[in-house]
């Protein structure tokens, strides 16, 4: 690990707009996530900021905003807006994301301000970011370095690479500033901030899809890691064709990861609480839509003498559905908000706790008779 | 100012036209025989559909209207931003819907394929925005 500085941020977490001679332009896609849980107040954030279609065409291309809160209530707020690319700036050469009611801007200090209004929800927060870079090159690497190479491994990263041309996430953000959800205005002060930046070419159709999150850990408090992230990656129709695993981070930056043949995930219940809908008109195209939603979701593995054991808890659901340019077809984004219960055993060193996770799940929509997947 | 509902009628007919052809024609074969009387506040248009062509008429005989929509903009907006699902709606005094059940169900198919094909499309997004 550690290709990059923090002074490397502007160029690394740039947008990758593909070449105007591109011949498949109409489906370019690349975004920014911010992922944040400020403890104290108890307030939940996920913000995208994305383009989509072709960037140099403002009659085929645009941008999105998209915020998922939660408040301290445990209530939901989501919305979305897309922005004509006549009214949007970003370029290759920053991460920023300029337009009238929304903003991302990289400083000079290494930090995002971000800023924006949709209609009953503004942010002004700040990113400040901790730790330098990292891509999904270095992370195949640092794997490949450390364990044997596996075909599950190898048909994950053939399907990733086909998709993405962008993998980059910054793996801890200070996040300051202020948040207001329907009128009421929360300060956010948080050492828990999470960045991920994906791009690529690819029809929304095209994909088996994936799970992944981070758990917001603050290694300061009890026996939490410094951090905990996972991606298992689907390169066919049910769950058993995925590839991925758990890295922790401990003391000293020291890294260890669980490969997925090592993990058994288990599914059981239903969740009961309220699912939000991104863009609005899925509830008008689908009024009885409710999508399976797992009431708990465990990981267990082991590494030798190292354990590990995650219980998720979805506490709040934004169901995105997006649909193919080219296809019928449509993929649906479960974004959670999760407590992750967290118990692991590594170096005969014991982390745990109950930590606030990200958890995205992402899947066709539709149940495909004689599979597994249900979305 | 928002857009006129005539003028956004007019702006969708030829935003279809041209990016996507083929639905279109598929919608016009589909709808063939409606006659809608659309009401968005205080501006109400007749769309006829008939032998291959959606148009806005200036004037039909009366039985001729098989469907009568009235629904405010606040409404509209309401149920494309999810914040209302359409049955919701209807216990609102802001979407009043009278026509044969047939004729209805034909009409609703119509909007959900046009409604399915603007989340393929920024311009039928922006498009519509400039009726709020």
């Amino acid at each position: 690990m550690g290709f990059f500085r923090i002074q490397d941020t502007r160029l690394v977490d740039s947008f990758t707009l593909p070449s105007i001679f591109e011949r498949r332009l109409a489906l370019y896609k690349e975004w920014h996530d911010f992922v944040f849980f400020d403890r104290e107040k108890g307030i939940f954030g996920l913000l995208n900021f994305a383009i989509y279609g072709n960037p140099y065409d403002v009659k085929r291309g645009y941008g999105g905003a998209l915020v998922f809160f939660v408040d301290s209530q445990g209530t939901a707020v989501t919305k979305m807006k897309l922005i004509s690319l006549d009214k949007l700036h970003v370029t290759s050469f920053s991460p920023d994301f300029l337009s009238d009611d929304v903003t991302v801007s990289y400083q000079k200090n290494h930090s995002f301000k971000t800023k924006g209004k949709l209609d009953s929800v503004s942010f002004d927060l700040d990113f400040q970011v901790v730790l330098p870079p990292t891509t999904s090159r270095e992370i195949v690497l640092d794997i490949l370095s450390k364990h044997r190479l596996n075909t599950g491994m190898i048909q994950a990263a053939a399907e990733m690479s086909r998709l993405w041309d962008c993998w980059v996430e910054l793996p801890r953000l200070n996040v300051s500033g202020e948040v207001a959800l329907n009128g009421v205005t929360d300060s956010i002060n948080t050492r828990t901030g999470y960045q991920d930046h994906e791009g690529g070419i690819f029809d929304w159709g095209s994909t088996w899809g994936w799970d992944t999150g981070v758990l917001l850990c603050d290694p300061s408090v009890g026996r939490e890691p410094g951090k905990v992230s996972f991606l298992f990656y689907r390169f066919g129709p049910t769950d058993n064709l995925s590839h991925g695993g758990i890295v922790m981070e401990i003391e000293n930056s020291k890294q260890k990861y669980f490969d997925s043949e090592r993990i058994n995930i288990s599914r059981t219940g239903n969740y009961s609480g309220d699912q939000k809908f991104c863009p609005g008109i899925t509830r008008l195209l689908y009024p009885d839509y409710r999508p399976y939603i797992p009431r708990r979701i465990t990981f267990s593995g082991f590494n030798n003498s190292d354990k590990v054991k995650i219980v998720f808890t979805p506490m709040a659901v934004c169901n995105i559905v997006l649909s193919g340019i080219y296809s019928n077809a449509e993929t649906i984004f479960h974004e959670m908000f999760c407590n992750a219960a967290l118990s692991c055993l590594v170096d005969g060193q014991i982390y745990d706790g109950n930590i606030p996770c990200w958890f995205e799940s992402v899947r066709p929509r539709g149940t495909v008779k004689k599979y597994a997947l249900k979305a | 100012m928002p857009l006129k509902l005539r003028s956004f009628i007019y702006a969708l007919l030829d935003l279809l036209r041209e990016d996507y052809p083929l639905q279109l024609h598929e919608l016009i074969r589909d709808a063939r025989g409606i006659t809608c009387l659309q009401t968005l506040d205080d501006e109400t248009i007749i769309i006829k559909i008939r032998r291959g062509k959606i148009k806005i008429v200036r004037r039909v005989r009366k039985k001729e209207i098989n469907i009568r929509v009235s629904l405010s903009r606040r409404c509209l907006f309401r149920i494309l931003e999810g914040e209302l699902t359409l049955e919701e709606a209807f216990y609102t005094d802001e979407l009043k819907v009278c026509g044969d059940p047939l004729t209805l169900l034909r009409t609703y198919q119509l909007w959900q394929k046009i409604i399915s094909l603007s989340r393929k499309s920024p311009r039928f997004y922006f498009l519509t925005y400039k009726l709020r």
